[in-house]
């Protein structure tokens, strides 16, 4: 017996027999019979530090581990996220690895039917097919298809094969669909991407104004944060714009209901008003801002190889005061719902000199066919009040996934970026061939598809091959009927990573079997651009493999090894070593692995040993340059940041006589995405265990339908029976319909449009024309 | 009862000795933990109450904050308040078999109505406590009424909101729109969950010696919430609940410290 072990015994033993004494030698006391449960062994629980895997919001949790098991979870109180809070899915997130139903081993398609073989030989398989793909077809003629769940070296891995070895941009990630419009936002104002700010925003700000986003369903730790403050500061005010009456509502100090698509009309009419009531920091403008016009009526790539490309256009002061002009409160308020007091107050909020305001979004902004001009849009009306880049003024775009910023965004594994710049650009081209140690040549300069139309290119038979690792989309794609059937193609080959059975594996013809979360080494990048570092703390079920693993593997057997020359158990160091290069800039510098495993997660820029929490001021920014002022918004080469004259256009599809409502889809707190992890949960299942249609009660009774009835919704795409809600958890505007997507069973996609903002790619989930009709009451048999 | 002849056994065998070794790991222990807490600057509990002395509130030490607040509202029922006849006693067995593990969160075990699912409301009845006729029991406190949004760690059971099917359990209803028919199984898919165990509750150095503290105390520290009323937990009711200092008797069960040993 070991030191150790020893001391462990004599411990337990004196536990137990103070037990058994106290029993014995008081047999009056009053005790339950869990008196006799033996003590657990307090020292038989491991605790160790993992962001959460389900939002972008990256809580740090606390693992407890006994006996090669995940047994519990507590939240980490060193976070400077959570600050030991966690949100109900955090709390129960282990237990999403236990799912009966894990994939635990490779299978392939056989006649039809889903054989299990070796990993080793369905790795072999997938290989083989890659290669014969692009001897028969052409390079382009292989994709994969990825997440906002990848861990970053998975990411990093997949971008060096597509773009390094096999040299196709055809990688995409179901990141395109969530945030991309964020992106394009950033790099169209700022001329880099991700926020300036940070979580710590929030105990500085006075106003939070959430521009369609539930966020006490969505985002809930980050806003109890909210919360909290308005408890310690009265003078805070939380206020929602939003076209759902919802749990964050009754959160808010105010809450307006706007009609779909009019947000961008009200955040240039916030800016007539800011102009106008001459609340402008003319200062801040005159040094820091620029004006740009880009293209107008750019259409909705609602066709098959749509193509867009935005031109900047240098626009005056004059020119946007001008273009103002049309958004006055008055003519906005007759399109938008919103009367013009309101969108005076809104104004005012932000123009109040004294006031710091933090706006908060999400997929209400960003799932738009106009996306990027509605994040433009938001930036401006900070911009014209210099509320920006300083703490507790902060415009602050919100992610849905653990790792959509550190993954995707990061090591930019998407069809127009690598790890550092676009593909279009010679000189990331030549660092990133440089990094990776491949010819310069073998990196195509120009983007291919983004994941719409890269399913629409599956479904055409110009990709043949897809491969998809970690996500869903045969449940989240927009308009899904059509990318359904294009996976039974005769001459496609679908191989799907996953670790449960979805829609989207019932379709492969190879699934491969994955770690989860802490079965693997890895990291994930939250929403404020902290990276945080989990260790393998568990063995993955069977022969799942994590998905950078399944990468490198088949790279070895395509003859890629030696770019990929790592051992397992150093990969994700060698990997974070060879990442980190391409960010070695004090802009991006990111914290070495050492200090990932130390600390709950750590903010880029990481420079001398300190993180950035405010990007462009040159009070906390060392890459800020202070001879431009007290901000340097180095991302554009004219240091300053662009406000854009960006109209309001209408949505392409709008209700009429035959399609009467709208129809908007989204999340509940229970549910994470498509529900793969979390209906596999009890206490999440139970909770909410069928997505519903939600409708306004006076929608309702018109209808004649009832709380419970069910409903046909039928749009021009698809139709769906579903139950009807009235009044259950939220409510929807008049003329509205709103169902979440979490259900595989009931996918609401099928009826959704797959029109997308021509600048960013991203779909609108958000609005289409619905018809609902009452299905009458079911007579048992 | 193995297990009972069996420590019997191992007791008679160490006798004392062991006993003294676990007091000093105790002291150990919760020396160690306190010191890793107060390290902690940030916390995310409310103010401390002001007492003159400046002007800005400090943020308390997360794990010491709730500690003498004893955070039962002035609302609450007085936790002297006897049991009412008529009320079925809050048991341990259904206090576990809400949470998925010692330390989670507890599922809500009634149903809400559309009213109910707004913030605060919760706290009407789990800050104020006392006999709740519509469940015939009495309602538990929270013990961290700061917290505002409930229902981001709390929710309930669907099966009694109501929502699903209106008849699950016959096939022809679901058969009426899916080909197949879908009943509704209780979980999604099966699951193999194997949570950690449920501390003993009792655990004492010397036979009569106050029992220690078997949880961890974030979250959980303002112990009257839990351990004192009519609406506390039979098996954990305090028989005292009118002196104030918990801590000054309870202390935390050993965590890893082992026993003392001179450097």
């Amino acid at each position: 017996m070991s030191e150790l072990e020893r001391r462990a015994f004599v411990k337990r033993v004196a536990l137990v027999s103070a037990a058994a004494m106290a029993g014995s030698l008081a047999p009056g006391l009053v005790l339950g019979e869990e008196w006799w449960i033996a003590p657990a062994d307090p020292d038989g629980i491991v605790w160790k530090k993992a962001p959460c895997r389900f939002c972008g919001v990256g809580c740090g949790l606390l693992i407890g581990l006994q006996n090669g098991r995940a047994v519990a979870v507590k939240g980490d109180p060193s976070s400077p996220v959570n600050r030991g809070l966690a949100c109900v899915k955090g709390y129960h997130s282990v237990l999403a690895l236990y799912g009966s139903d894990r994939i635990t081993k490779a299978a392939v398609r056989r006649n039809g039917r889903m054989v299990e073989i070796p990993m080793s030989q369905a790795l072999d398989l997938v290989a083989e097919r890659i290669r014969e793909t692009i001897r028969r077809h052409g390079k382009d003629s292989v994709a994969l298809y990825g997440s906002g769940q990848w861990t970053i070296p998975a990411g990093y891995v997949a971008a060096k094969l597509f773009k390094g070895a096999l040299g196709t941009n055809n990688l995409e990630a179901n990141a395109r669909l969530c945030m991309s419009s964020a992106v394009s936002g950033f790099l169209t104002t700022f001329g880099l991407d991700e926020p300036m700010g940070c979580y710590e925003d929030v105990e500085h700000a006075d106003a939070f104004v959430l521009w369609g986003n539930n966020m006490a369903e969505t985002h809930p730790v980050l806003f109890s944060r909210l919360l909290e403050q308005r408890d310690r500061r009265p003078a805070v005010r939380i206020v929602e714009l939003a076209t759902r009456t919802t749990r964050t509502s009754y959160a808010a100090d105010r809450s307006l209901i706007f009609v779909p698509q009019t947000d961008l009309a009200v955040a240039n009419a916030i800016c007539h008003e800011i102009v106008h009531r001459n609340w402008v920091n003319r200062d801040f403008v005159a040094r820091h801002v620029a004006f740009k016009k880009g293209k107008t009526d750019i259409g909705y790539g609602l066709q098959d190889d749509f193509h867009f490309s935005e031109e900047a256009e240098d626009a005056t002061w004059e020119e946007y005061v001008r273009f103002l002009d049309d958004y006055s409160p008055e003519r906005v308020a007759r399109i938008s719902g919103l009367s013009a007091s309101e969108i005076r107050w809104l104004a005012s909020l932000y123009g109040d000199p004294s006031r710091k305001v933090m706006s908060l979004w999400c997929m209400g902004i960003n799932q738009h066919t106009r996306g990027t001009w509605a994040n433009n849009l938001i930036y401006n009306i900070h911009l014209l009040v210099g509320k920006v880049a300083s703490p507790g003024n902060s415009p602050f775009s919100l992610t849905g996934q653990p790792s959509a910023c550190g993954t995707v965004r990061e090591v930019g594994t998407l069809t127009h970026r690598l790890p550092k710049g676009a593909v279009t650009d010679p000189d990331a081209r030549r660092l990133a061939a440089e990094i990776w140690k491949v010819p310069v040549e073998n990196i195509p300069s120009r983007p291919t598809w983004h994941a719409v139309e890269m399913f629409r290119a599956f479904d055409r038979g110009e990709i043949k091959f897809l491969w998809i690792q970690g996500t869903n989309p045969m449940v989240t794609l927009p308009h899904l009927s059509r990318y359904r059937r294009a996976a039974a193609k005769a001459d496609r080959f679908l191989v799907v990573s996953d670790v449960y059975p979805t829609p989207t594996t019932d379709v492969a013809d190879v699934v491969l079997p994955s770690a989860l979360w802490i079965e693997q080494e890895g990291l994930f990048g939250n929403s404020e651009r902290r990276t945080q570092h989990f260790e393998q703390m568990l063995t993955p079920p069977g022969e799942a493999m994590s998905d950078a693993w399944q990468l490198i593997e088949v790279a070895r057997r395509l003859g890629f090894g030696h770019l990929f020359p790592w051992n397992y158990e150093t990969h994700v160091a060698k990997i974070w070593e060879e990442y980190t290069r391409f960010h070695d800039t004090p802009e991006h510098r990111m914290a070495p692995l050492e200090e990932l495993k130390r600390r709950p997660g750590v903010i880029w820029p990481y420079v001398n040993g300190r993180e950035t929490k405010w990007r462009y001021n040159t009070r906390y920014d060392p890459a800020a340059d202070p001879r431009y002022g007290e901000f340097d918004f180095y991302g554009h080469p004219d240091h300053r940041a662009w406000i854009w004259l960006r109209p309001y256009e209408p949505p392409p599809e709008v209700p009429d006589e035959e399609y009467p409502f709208w129809l908007s889809t989204g999340r509940v707190l229970e549910h994470w995405h498509t529900g793969s992890l979390t209906r596999r949960i009890p206490v999440l299942h139970r909770a909410v265990p069928r997505a519903y249609a939600e409708l306004h009660p006076e929608d309702a009774e018109q209808l004649g339908v009832k709380d419970g009835d069910f409903v046909r919704l039928v749009t021009r795409r698809g139709s769906l029976v579903i139950q009807a809600r009235v009044d259950y958890r939220a409510r929807p505007a008049r003329g509205q319909v709103f169902v979440p997507f979490f259900d595989e069973s009931l996918p609401i996609n099928q009826l959704t449009l797959d029109a997308y903002c021509p600048i960013s790619g991203q779909p609108d989930y958000k609005k289409c024309a619905v018809r609902v009709e009452r299905m009458g009451s079911f007579r048992l048999p | 009862m193995r297990r009972r002849t069996a420590s019997d056994t191992i007791a008679r065998a160490l006798g004392i000795g062991a006993v003294t070794v676990l007091m000093a790991t105790l002291v150990a222990g919760v020396g160690r933990v306190v010191a890793e807490r107060e390290a902690e600057k940030e916390s995310r509990l409310g103010p401390i109450p002001e007492r003159g002395r400046g002007s800005r509130a400090e943020r308390p030490v997360a794990v010491e904050a709730g500690v003498f607040r004893m955070k039962r509202s002035d609302l609450a029922v007085p936790w002297e308040q006897p049991l009412s006849p008529a009320a079925e006693p809050r048991r341990l067995a259904l206090y576990r078999a809400l949470r998925a593990y010692p330390g989670a969160p507890p599922r809500i075990p009634h149903g809400l109505t559309a009213d109910e699912f707004r913030l605060t409301l919760c706290h009407s009845c789990h800050v104020r406590g006392g006999y709740v006729a519509r469940f015939g029991k009495y309602a538990p406190l929270t013990p961290h009424p700061e917290y505002r949004d409930c229902l981001s760690c709390h929710v309930p059971d669907g099966s009694k909101v109501g929502i699903g099917f209106p008849n699950p359990a016959n096939p022809a209803v679901c058969s009426q729109c899916h080909p197949a028919p879908d009943v509704r199984p209780r979980e999604f898919a099966p699951i193999d969950w194997r949570p950690a165990p449920w501390p003993g509750i009792g655990q004492r150095a010397l036979a009569e010696a106050p029992p220690l503290i078997p949880h961890d105390l974030e979250s959980r520290n303002n112990c009257l919430a839990c351990h004192g009323g009519p609406g506390a937990v039979q098996e954990i009711r305090t028989s005292h609940p009118e002196r104030a200092n918990c801590l000054q008797c309870h202390v935390r069960a050993p965590l890893e410290a082992g026993e003392f040993r001179r450097p």
